[in-house]
């Protein structure tokens, strides 16, 4: 047997116990990666919207050309009342993509919480925009007229202080949530929401 | 004793970051604060005892002609087992260290331990020596981190150090600071050693 042939052989001897290794080990956590990952989104979706007991799946497939940046929307329920939804938005920010929860309490027309899961904004300034000092300001805005981002103080309900030097990612967070909200409102119209 | 000596190599004289000046890019890119050095030091030292361990067991077996192909091989499997593992089974430690394991393939520290020590020593000494090399990244990376989290940032592991007056230096955060934190420490490492000319 020439050397090439011997070499090849052995070369693929590693590349095959190793995609064995791999098939075994991808089979064996499959299953607990996934439910790992839905344990995440649920806990994520109940940080936005901590009074509801369960989430089910709303079809959003009517509204994708209207609303592109919402992807995931869910019914809140306690017990057998509709508690509020939840919607996955994702945002163009300054460094990119911006995801984030956004809870809406559907008893009193509220947003109630909005998380951010994932961004790529700058450190320092654009990171800034997940904290609780500059999300804590959409909780209690009304949904039904849209959020405006102000520079300085905010004076009046619909506004939203922009984080200093971070206006891009404060309007990508507020259109975010205001996409939201007009989807929020539309599935009510439409029936596929309830209160 | 040749193990202290092999696992002292790996933390001082041959440092990864300040000796070898190897594993630039996660480097640079994750010490924008102390707790990602911890994080990427410590998934990088798990990752480095166990290639150096499977390199070593199968140095007699791989041919020295197509040790490159097969050590890549190895490396990219074991770190791809190792991440779905701590998925599926360590939740916990997956949320702290889950993002740095994918950034571990670029690493070429793991690369050229495998090349100059694992595939020519003994079992036990590579472990000790993946465990160095390691420790020497991880303590460098905490001190990349600290400076720059400190000047970048004003906190340290998240906690305030100075008094609401300070205003941080953003740049030390963004890409250009790592460069410059890490041009001035290197610089500063070779005077104190007497390298420099």
């Amino acid at each position: 047997m020439s050397e090439g042939v011997k070499l090849s052989i052995k070369l693929f001897i590693i590349t095959a116990v190793a995609a064995l290794a791999l098939g075994i080990t991808h089979a064996v956590t499959e299953e607990p990666i996934r439910l790992q990952n839905e344990q995440v989104s649920l806990e994520a979706r109940k940080a936005v919207l901590p009074d509801a007991e369960e989430f089910v799946r709303v079809d959003l497939s009517e509204y994708k050309d209207e609303y592109p940046n919402v992807v995931e929307a869910y019914q809140g329920k306690a017990g057998e009342d509709t508690v509020g939804y939840v919607f996955k938005v994702i945002s163009k920010g300054y460094g990119g993509d911006v995801e984030l929860f956004v809870g809406i309490d559907a008893r009193e027309d509220k947003v109630k919480n909005v998380n951010i899961i994932s961004h790529n904004e700058t450190p320092g300034l654009g990171a800034k925009a997940a904290g609780p000092d500059f999300l804590g300001q959409y909780s209690g805005k009304p949904v039904g007229s849209p959020l405006t981002v102000v520079r300085g103080s905010a004076t009046q309900d619909t506004q939203v202080e922009a984080i200093t030097g971070a206006t891009i990612t404060s309007k990508a967070v507020t259109e975010g949530v205001n996409s939201a909200a007009e989807l929020y409102g539309r599935l009510l119209k439409d029936g596929g929401a309830e209160r | 004793m040749k193990a202290v000596k092999v696992f002292f190599n790996g933390v001082l004289n041959e440092n990864p970051t300040f000796r070898m000046v190897l594993g630039m890019c996660p480097t640079l890119a994750l010490t924008t604060a102390a707790i990602n050095g911890i994080g990427m030091g410590l998934a990088t030292t798990f990752v480095l005892v166990g290639s150096n361990l499977v390199i070593s067991l199968l140095k007699n077996f791989v041919p020295q002609k197509i040790r490159i192909p097969a050590f890549v091989v190895v490396i990219a499997t074991f770190v791809t087992v190792v991440s779905m593992i701590m998925q599926a089974f360590l939740p916990e430690l997956n949320k702290s260290l889950g993002i740095y394991i994918p950034l571990i393939v670029v690493n070429c520290i793991i690369l050229a331990r495998a090349e100059s020590f694992a595939s020519k020593n003994s079992v036990l000494l590579s472990i000790i020596d993946g465990l160095g090399m390691g420790i020497g990244f991880t303590l460098a990376l905490l001190l990349l981190g600290s400076i720059r989290e400190i000047v970048g940032a004003g906190t340290w592991f998240g906690m305030p150090v100075f008094s609401d007056g300070f205003s941080p230096a953003v740049i030390m955060i963004l890409p250009p600071g790592g460069f410059i934190t890490l041009g001035l420490v290197l610089g500063l490492l070779n005077k104190l050693t007497g390298r420099a000319e």
